[in-house]
């Protein structure tokens, strides 16, 4: 196995702004999988079953079918219904974004109901309202039981973005699939493609740990 | 008061659906409209990304008869199948990628006008037993998912055959060979041969078998498109006033024999 530095040399800007546009894509989706997660969580928790049905079925959808499928149902479906024409990146974002959406819900939701119930009700006892017990109270003890499963969570969102390569959106795993085509390479391409990849999700993990040491009480 | 909040929840979520529905279909009809061709960068010397650029015979020779028939043309990598699905949906102009006219394909799209002649030839290691396409029953193939190669090796090992292994992509096959996960590899004559030539020391050849049949290359449109007549016209053209040879031979090195295309037209 000899390695052509040459031609990695030559790639070096490509392989550059893949890793802007993945982690770009990874942090657009990690945000609004939140935003839409917390709701969907909360609609989850509904006492109305009513209410609570079409977050369930939302949860059930998402998560259980693989994501490689929903990529291409968004990308080829959805959004040539939408907007008139494929757009790579407005799918990439759209389905990373929902998928991840179906797992940060279930993670918020036991986050909260991982709390003991007392705790509810002495903050009620103290004069708050549900509001201000779930603010003030019980979201500030669930979010620390959150960080790990969440850590977790958009790590694999991070390496699930390479999944968009196969409709050709252009991040760090398509321009290694760009060097193998040009060039038939196996071990430059990939072995760079993981190399970035996991200096980013290492970086993540060492960035939660230092926010996890920080909030703990005991 | 759980509930009423729930419902401004979800109809700020459909209010971000229904504003991104806002935005579709702009692109006006100047003068000089740009056609979006849609390919599969990853059929070398057809096309192919240099260093993110997609080029090769294909789209040099596509953005020619565009500018023949008075538009300009911007040619983008999306994948194999991805490109009938998105002619299919008419969310391109064109495609343009070593697409073979066949009847079955016809059905669902038009075509241009022939503008290639291609065979399928079979791709294998020097001291291989395969001589033929005979031999290749038993044998493991790669091929490209969906291509006329696929198919004339269907046609050979039997449809669903396990030793067919089908990839996205013809790079795929061939790395698959390269690997040893394959005995041989069965694409369009020009592919294979271009990366034998380029790659002597990898010890390949090529073998050509008359049960293959002669295929041609066809832009592919979306079914009842205006723009075949007037590609159709702008492909006559240049191949009667030598720029076609022209590009044919900076890509090949040598002059297109256009009998055989000028015959099928």
């Amino acid at each position: 196995m000899e390695i052509r530095w040459d031609i990695l040399a030559e790639y070096a800007p490509f392989f550059a702004k893949g890793t802007l546009l993945t982690i770009g894509l990874s942090v657009v989706s990690i945000i609004i999988g939140c935003i839409l997660g917390l709701f969907i969580g909360l609609g989850k928790m509904s006492k109305n079953k009513w209410i609570a049905l079409p977050f369930n079925i939302y949860v059930t959808f998402f998560r259980g079918t693989p994501l490689l499928v929903q990529i291409l149902l968004v990308h080829f479906g959805l959004v040539p219904l939408l907007l008139g024409e494929t757009n790579g990146i407005t799918a990439a974002i759209t389905a990373l974004s929902l998928n991840s959406a179906a797992y940060v819900s279930e993670i918020f939701r036991a986050g909260i109901q991982s709390i003991d119930k007392g705790q509810m009700e002495a903050a009620r006892s103290l004069g708050m309202n549900h509001q201000q017990a779930m603010r003030l109270v019980i979201l500030p003890q669930a979010f620390k039981r959150m960080i790990p499963p969440l850590g977790n969570e958009f790590i694999v969102l991070i390496k699930d973005t390479s999944l968009v390569a196969g409709i050709a959106v252009k991040e760090l795993l398509y321009w290694g699939q760009a060097l193998q085509g040009q060039y038939y390479r196996v071990w430059e391409p990939y072995l760079t493609a993981a190399l970035i990849y996991l200096v980013i999700t290492f970086s993540l993990s060492l960035l939660l740990s230092k926010l996890e040491r920080r909030l703990t009480t005991e | 008061m759980k509930r009423s909040k729930l419902m401004v929840v979800i109809s700020v979520v459909f209010l971000l659906l229904l504003s991104a529905c806002g935005t579709s279909k702009t692109g006006g009809d100047g003068d000089k409209k740009t056609l979006r061709i849609v390919t599969d960068a990853a059929y070398a010397p057809f096309e192919y990304q240099d260093k993110g650029e997609v080029v090769g015979f294909d789209v040099d020779f596509v953005k020619a008869v565009a500018k023949e028939a008075g538009y300009e043309a911007k040619v983008e990598h999306v994948g194999w199948d991805p490109v009938f699905v998105e002619i299919e949906g008419k969310t391109a102009d064109a495609a343009v990628s070593a697409i073979t006219i066949t009847d079955k394909r016809k059905k669902s799209y038009d075509f241009s006008v022939p503008y290639f002649l291609s065979t399928n030839k079979i791709m294998v290691p020097k001291d291989s037993p395969i001589k033929s396409a005979a031999d290749l029953k038993d044998k493991v193939v790669a091929v490209q998912n969906g291509t006329t190669g696929m198919t004339a090796t269907e046609k050979l090992l039997g449809a669903e055959n396990k030793n067919l292994k089908k990839f996205k992509d013809n790079n795929l096959a061939i790395m698959e060979l390269k690997g040893g996960g394959a005995d041989a590899v069965v694409a369009d004559n020009t592919v294979i041969e271009e990366y034998v030539k380029n790659n002597p020391k990898e010890n390949f050849v090529v073998i050509e078998d008359p049960v293959f049949e002669k295929e041609f290359y066809g832009v592919l449109f979306p079914k009842d498109s205006k723009l075949k007549a007037e590609f159709d016209k702008a492909i006559k053209k240049l191949m009667e006033n030598g720029e076609y040879a022209k590009i044919y031979n900076k890509w090949f090195k040598v002059d297109p024999d256009l009998t055989e295309i000028n015959a099928q037209q």
